[in-house]
């Protein structure tokens, strides 16, 4: 990296670079005269940390983002060629990157990378992987459903929206105003259309997850322990609907960080939807006063 | 004086406020509201001074013994106070007999009654020795602590919202249905006799243990209830803060030890978390509050919840 680079970066974050770029032109020295090795103030520690932390993000979201962007395109392209029963097949491997590194974001949370209570990451991601990973893949059956259209196309659209906000956000410090918009928007349909397609393939996979009986443990066991997937996958159904309340209800605990934790909402109920309308109204009316 | 109720965005809770003496108590204003109002009784309402503009931090809640007077700095005719409606309230002994309820009631039916056939499981079903001695350790248990609200324990607020009926009770139980059913299933395996004897004996001396605390916990509060903190001590409350959490989290571990269970593993885990939460808030206040300095006492070293973790 060229020290003008790491000029730039610190001078975005007001901190002092001089010793660093000494460090750097010394590393080019054959013995570097011994006044010139300092150690970082922690100022400048403080400065370097999140000049690593928004790369970091930067690289994340954008690669997630280019994720969901083939998953739209192979998805879009498979409709065309072939129909719905082929789109899983054709979205398959993009699909299960980009929703199973979204893994990372509960991390994010956890480690206070980013200010999303985990609490409300937590439930969004742990449904996305059900799916992805536990009615989709699991259960092949449900794989040339036309549901499953609908669903990677609310997700991508959705994702590519929200990453490509973060991404900007990260990589150049601002998003723009359409972006905000389109994701304040968007949701209006693609909630929808993504919470029943969701519960429309678990509710399509349940015969087949009872006939194969995956996934279930019986006693006797020494553990005294037994799982079946399939009432494990009706409870699921079951709290969907006032589990997306319930994230919504943790959101609104945790007002402060709404724009970010905003993301890790997928609706289902009327009362969410009808508060994000709310909170969309406030959104842009903000960002055209700002 | 006359005081100004006003909602928190502004709005006047009560048109032209409350004349009061100026002699009177957060408590008088209290009863003052509920005559006007009559769904908000004094335990729904949350009464603060107004925050000022601009400034962070928690606002100042009245507290009912005080007088109006000496939350007036200058005014001393006219007091503004923020409410807030807490919704409906119920008494933390009622909320916490219908949460220990359902697990007293529910666990037994799953003993006593032919559940198992509705699960496909047909026939008899061979009870072990260790299914009854459960049966006895649950209900001893939940029947002790129903006898401890009515008897023992000395709440600090008198109560609770209404929505942490259904949330605890979902709590308590789903779980005492998720381990009866497991603990009393026709296809349970149990554990050698030796580690049976060690799970229940050790559980209920900390059971035992777990009733002194609370006789402790109790005789720090005065029966007038006026809540106030104190620091505990006598018995492991001189090395644990929370010891009542301490002892209740090992005597789940004495069941679990005795029954063995995926389930019941399950809910000593989670039942830890939440008590270590409750904890860490106990313990982070009596430091805050026994400081060492203007004449009251300094809070002593010691472990939080679970030596030697915490």
């Amino acid at each position: 990296m060229a020290v003008e680079d790491v000029d730039g970066i610190y001078a975005h974050f007001g901190g002092s670079s001089a010793h660093l770029i000494k460090l750097h032109q010394c590393a080019h020295l054959a013995s570097p005269p011994p006044f010139s090795i300092r150690i970082p103030s922690p100022s400048s520690m403080a400065g370097f940390l999140y000049a690593l932390r928004r790369i970091y993000l930067s690289l994340y979201n954008w690669t997630v983002f280019i994720g969901w962007f083939q998953v739209l395109y192979f998805a879009v392209k498979a409709l065309r060629e072939g129909g719905p029963t082929t789109v899983y097949d054709a979205v398959e491997k993009p699909l299960q990157l980009a929703q199973t590194a979204a893994v990372l974001e509960i991390l994010h949370g956890i480690v206070g990378l980013v200010r999303s209570p985990v609490s409300a990451t937590l439930p969004q991601i742990g449904s996305r992987l059900f799916l992805v990973w536990g009615i989709l893949w699991s259960i092949p059956e449900t794989r040339t459903h036309v549901l499953v259209s609908s669903l990677v196309i609310s997700w991508s659209i959705t994702e590519i929206i929200r990453y490509s906000f973060f991404g900007m956000k990260e990589a150049l410090g601002f998003a723009p105003s359409w972006l905000l918009w389109l994701r304040y928007s968007t949701f209006l349909l693609l909630y929808p259309t993504g919470i029943t397609s969701e519960v429309g393939l678990i509710y399509v996979a349940l015969p087949f997850i009872k006939a194969s009986e995956k996934y279930c443990i019986r006693m006797p066991n020494k553990w005294n322990f037994t799982f079946d997937y399939f009432y494990a996958s009706i409870i699921a159904l079951a709290i969907y609907v006032p589990g997306m309340f319930l994230v919504l209800l943790i959101i609104q605990v945790n007002k402060d960080c709404l724009p970010n934790c905003f993301n890790h909402i997928s609706s289902g109920s009327p009362h969410m939807y009808g508060y994000m309308l709310g909170q969309r109204k406030k959104a842009l009316s903000k960002s055209k006063t700002a | 004086m006359k005081v100004n109720l006003v909602s928190r965005n502004g709005r006047e809770v009560v048109k032209g406020g409350i004349e009061l003496t100026d002699e009177a108590t957060v408590s008088d204003l209290q009863e003052a509201i509920h005559a006007r109002i009559k769904k908000y009784y004094p335990s729904r309402q949350r009464l603060t001074l107004p925050l000022q503009a601009g400034s962070k931090g928690k606002p100042v809640v009245l507290i009912p013994k005080k007088k109006l007077a000496d939350y007036c700095d200058g005014n001393a005719n006219n007091l503004t106070v923020v409410f807030k409606d807490l919704g409906v309230q119920v008494s933390y002994s009622t909320l916490f007999f219908w949460e220990y309820l359902g697990p007293l009631v529910i666990y037994p039916v799953f003993y006593y009654f032919p559940v198992y056939k509705y699960f496909g499981y047909e026939g008899e079903r061979t009870i072990y020795p260790v299914q009854t001695y459960a049966l006895y350790y649950w209900c001893f248990h939940y029947f002790k602590r129903i006898l401890e609200t009515f008897f023992v324990h000395r709440f600090s607020h008198a109560t609770s919202p209404l929505s942490n009926v259904f949330r605890n009770c979902a709590y308590y139980w789903t779980f005492g249905a998720y381990i009866a059913y497991h603990v009393n299933h026709p296809l349970y395996t149990p554990v050698g006799d030796f580690q049976i004897k060690i799970g229940f004996t050790f559980g209920l001396i900390c059971q035992l243990a777990n009733f002194y605390c609370h006789l402790i916990l109790r005789n720090l509060r005065s029966p007038d209830g006026n809540g106030g903190y104190q620091i505990p001590r006598g018995f492991l409350f001189n090395i644990v803060t929370c010891a009542n959490y301490t002892t209740e989290i090992y005597q789940w571990l004495g069941f679990n030890m005795a029954t063995q269970t995926i389930p019941g593993c399950v809910f000593l885990v989670v039942a830890t978390l939440i008590m270590t939460n409750w904890a860490l808030t106990k313990h982070r206040r009596l430091k805050k509050l026994f400081d060492g300095k203007e004449g009251r006492p300094r809070y002593p070293r010691r472990w939080v919840i679970l030596p030697p973790f915490m």
